[in-house]
C-alpha cells in the first residue's frame, strides 16, 4: 500500500544571492577585520593586519568587534565596513 | 533531494527537438545536467553506451538540462548525446527532485519509484548503476566506464542550478523574523508503507534512533490537538531561521513518538526556544556542552503523564522522552543545527537526545518554578534552560538546611569552570528529601536561594597561589565575600542567577546542579511560556 509523508524538514524559500565579484589584488585597498570577541581574536588579527600590509600592499585596515560571539553581528557593525569602503572583510576568532 | 523509495513525481517538459517529454511512470533514468558543468560533460558520453545497450528495451534515458535551449543546443552539439534531452529552464522539475548537485542521476524503476540516486561522476558507481538497470531489465550487463580510459575515476559535480543565486543583487534583503504564516509542508509519496522508516533515515529526517514516519494521518492527529492553523508560524529556528509552522512541528512530533495530546506543550516549548532571550542561535552553535533542558509545570504535567519523580532525568516516561526529542528534531530539521555540522559542541551532551523534566510540585514545600516566574499555579507552563549535563550531589549525613545547601554550594562553585565567577545562571534541582530537610528548618525557597548566593564562592587562594587560567584575568571585577570564614570571590552576580526546582524520587538524599551558558543578554537566559494552544 502506498503511503504519504509530510516533509518534516525546513522548506523555507530563500533568495540566494550572487557573491560579490572576486578581487584580483589587494594593493592600496581598505580591508575590514572583524573580531567576533573571543579572547584571542585580537592577537590573530594584529598579525593578519601586519601581513596584509607587508605582503599584499593593503593600505588600511578597519577593525570592528562584535559585542558578543554568541550572536550574529549587528547591522551597525557591518555597516561600518561599507561606510569605510572596505573591499573585503576577514572575520576571525581565536580562543 | 528525493531519495530511494520515494515515488518519482510526474512532469512534462519541452524537449530539444521542439516536442515534449512526459514522465508518467515506467523505467527511466533521469540525468539532470548543466551545460557549463565540466563533470556533466564528462559523464554524459558514458551514458550513450548505456543508451545504445538498452536500445531494444523499454528503458528510457532522458537528460534534463537546467539551461535554456540555445545553451543546451550548443553544449549537445559539442559532445554527442544519443538519448532525449528535455529542458527545465524554469527549474520546476529540478525543484521537485531537488538534487544537491549535478550531474544527478535518478533511476526510476518500472513501479515509478526512485530506485537509486547518484551525484557527480564516479566510474564505479556508473558501472554499478548500469548493472542494476540491466539486471532489472533482463539484459546482459554492460560495463560502461573503463577504469583506464584516461579520464578520472571520480569527479565531484557542481551546485544544482535551482540552488544557485536567484537574484542578481548581492545586497542582503532583510529577513522577516516574525512572519504570521508560511507555506505548507510538501508531501512525499512512497510506494510501500514498509519502506517509510528507511526513507526517513536516508532522507536525513532522523536523529540516529529510529523515528515514527510522519504520515499524513498521524500528522493530522497531532494537528487536531491545537486550534492553530497548520501554516501558522510559531517561530523561526536559528541558525538557519527555518519556519517552524504548526504542521512542521507536528511532523517532527510524530517522528519523535509524541502522544498527540502533548502537542500544545510542544508548541509552548518551540515558542520558548524561539525567544531571543534564550539565544538558541548561540546555544546550537557553541562548542560548549549547553543543550536545552525543558521543565514542565502546572496541571498539564500530571494530566499528560510527565514524570517528575524517580529517574526524572532518565528514560522513565513517554511524555518527557518524546517532548525533549521532538524539540531536538525541530532544532535539527528546521533550525539546521546538525550535530555533524553547524552544532559544533566539542564533547556534546546526552541531553541532545532529549532532556525534559517536570517539577515534583506535590512533594515540593514551596511555590513551583512557573509561579516564581509570574504565572498562576493552575496555568501550565514550560521553562527552557540551556544547561550543562547535571552534576550530582549526595548529602545523606545532615539534617540541617544549612549543611545541605553548603554541599550544593560547593558543587555550584564548579559550574562553567571553577575560577570563572559572575558565572552563567544555574539550575538547582533539589531532590524531595533535601527540599524537605531545608523546609523543616523553616526556610522558604527565597531563603535557600539567598543562602546559596551568599555561600557559593571560589577561595581567593585559587587565584593568588596558582598559575593563570580561565577566569583569573577578570578577578579584579569579582566581588569578595566571606564563605565559612574564608575570603572568596562570589560565584554569581545576583541571587536571580540561581533557579530552584524540586524534582526526583522521594527516596534518596540527592540533588543536582545544572550550569548554564553565558551570562545576561550575551548568553542564554531561561524563559518560561504558558501552555495555551
Amino acid at each position: 500500500m502506498s503511503i504519504v509523508l509530510v516533509n518534516p524538514l525546513d522548506e523555507t524559500v530563500r533568495p540566494v544571492r550572487k557573491p560579490a565579484a572576486r578581487l584580483t589584488s589587494l594593493e592600496g585597498s581598505t580591508v575590514g577585520l572583524l573580531d567576533i570577541s573571543k579572547p584571542g581574536g585580537g592577537t590573530y588579527l594584529d598579525r593578519l593586519e601586519q601581513l596584509l600590509q607587508e605582503k599584499f600592499g593593503v593600505a588600511r585596515a578597519v577593525r570592528q568587534m562584535k559585542p558578543t560571539f554568541t550572536r550574529p553581528a549587528p547591522g551597525d557593525v557591518l555597516q561600518k565596513f561599507a561606510d569605510e569602503a572596505c573591499v573585503a572583510v576577514v572575520e576571525a576568532l581565536a580562543d | 533531494m528525493l531519495t530511494t523509495d520515494a515515488i518519482a513525481p510526474h512532469f512534462t517538459l519541452p524537449d530539444l527537438d521542439g516536442g515534449t517529454f512526459e514522465f508518467t511512470g515506467g523505467s527511466v533514468l533521469l540525468v539532470f545536467f548543466e551545460t557549463d558543468c565540466p563533470t556533466c560533460r564528462l559523464l554524459l558520453p558514458y551514458l550513450n553506451r548505456l543508451a545504445d545497450h538498452l536500445r531494444a528495451t523499454n528503458v528510457k534515458i532522458v537528460a534534463i538540462s537546467q539551461d535554456d535551449q540555445d545553451a543546451t543546443q550548443r553544449a549537445v552539439g559539442q559532445f554527442p548525446v544519443r538519448f532525449p534531452v528535455a529542458l527545465d529552464r524554469e527549474l520546476n522539475v529540478s525543484r521537485k527532485y531537488d538534487p544537491a548537485a549535478v550531474p544527478a542521476l535518478f533511476w526510476l524503476d518500472e513501479l515509478g519509484k526512485i530506485a537509486r540516486t547518484q551525484l557527480g561522476f564516479s566510474k564505479n558507481e556508473l558501472n554499478s548503476l548500469s548493472a542494476e538497470i540491466c539486471a532489472a531489465t533482463g539484459v546482459e550487463p554492460a560495463h560502461i566506464a573503463d577504469a583506464y580510459d584516461g579520464r578520472p575515476n571520480f569527479k565531484p559535480g557542481c551546485l544544482s542550478r535551482h540552488l544557485e543565486s536567484s537574484t542578481p543583487s548581492a545586497a542582503a534583503e532583510r529577513t522577516d523574523l516574525y512572519p504570521g504564516s508560511a507555506q505548507r509542508a510538501s508531501r512525499i509519496e512512497l510506494m510501500r508503507e514498509a519502506d517509510a522508516l528507511a526513507f526517513c533515515v536516508e532522507a536525513g529526517y532522523a536523529d540516529p534512533l529510529p523515528v515514527v514516519p510522519p504520515t499524513l494521518q498521524s500528522v493530522e492527529q497531532m494537528l487536531q490537538q491545537t486550534a492553530r492553523e497548520p501554516d501558522d508560524v510559531i517561530g523561526l529556528i536559528p541558525p538557519n531561521y527555518g519556519a517552524a509552522t504548526v504542521e512542521k512541528i507536528a511532523a517532527n512530533a510524530v517522528m519523535a513518538g509524541c502522544p498527540p495530546e502533548i502537542m500544545p506543550v510542544l508548541l509552548a516549548v518551540i515558542r520558548a526556544a524561539s525567544d531571543e532571550r534564550f539565544n538558541i542561535h548561540g546555544v546550537q552553535a557553541t562548542t560548549h556542552f549547553a543543550a536545552p533542558l525543558v521543565v514542565v509545570n502546572g496541571p498539564a504535567s500530571g494530566e499528560l503523564g510527565f514524570a517528575c519523580g524517580q529517574n526524572v532525568f532518565s528514560n522513565v516516561a513517554r511524555a518527557n522522552s518524546t517532548l525533549g526529542r521532538a524539540l531536538q528534531l525541530v532544532l535539527r530539521n528546521l533550525g539546521g543545527a546538525r550535530p555533524d555540522a553547524i552544532d559544533m559542541s566539542t564533547l556534546g551532551n546526552s541531553a541532545k537526545f532529549s532532556c525534559c523534566i517536570a517539577e515534583n510540585e506535590e512533594h515540593s514545600p514551596w511555590e513551583p518554578l512557573h509561579v516564581e516566574h509570574g504565572f498562576d499555579a493552575q496555568q501550565s507552563a514550560v521553562t527552557l534552560f540551556a544547561g550543562e549535563p547535571p552534576r550530582g550531589i549526595s548529602e545523606h549525613k545532615t539534617a540541617s538546611a544549612r549543611q545541605v545547601l553548603r554541599a550544593i554550594a560547593r558543587c555550584l562553585a564548579t559550574t562553567w569552570s571553577y575560577r570563572v565567577c559572575m558565572a552563567p545562571p544555574a539550575l538547582v534541582v533539589l531532590g524531595p528529601e533535601h527540599a524537605k530537610t531545608i523546609a523543616a528548618d523553616g526556610w522558604s525557597k527565597q531563603d535557600a536561594r539567598h543562602f546559596l548566593f551568599e555561600n557559593t564562592g571560589v577561595p581567593i587562594r585559587a587565584y593568588t597561589g596558582e598559575e593563570e587560567g580561565e577566569g583569573t584575568a577578570y578577578a579584579q571585577y569579582f566581588e569578595e565575600v566571606t564563605v565559612n570564614g574564608e575570603r572568596c570571590y562570589r560565584k554569581f552576580k545576583s541571587p536571580d542567577a540561581i533557579r530552584i526546582v524540586v524534582a526526583g524520587g522521594t527516596a534518596g538524599k540527592f540533588s543536582a546542579v545544572v550550569g548554564g551558558w553565558g551570562s545576561g543578554p550575551h548568553g542564554s537566559q531561561p524563559v518560561t511560556y504558558p501552555v495555551d494552544d
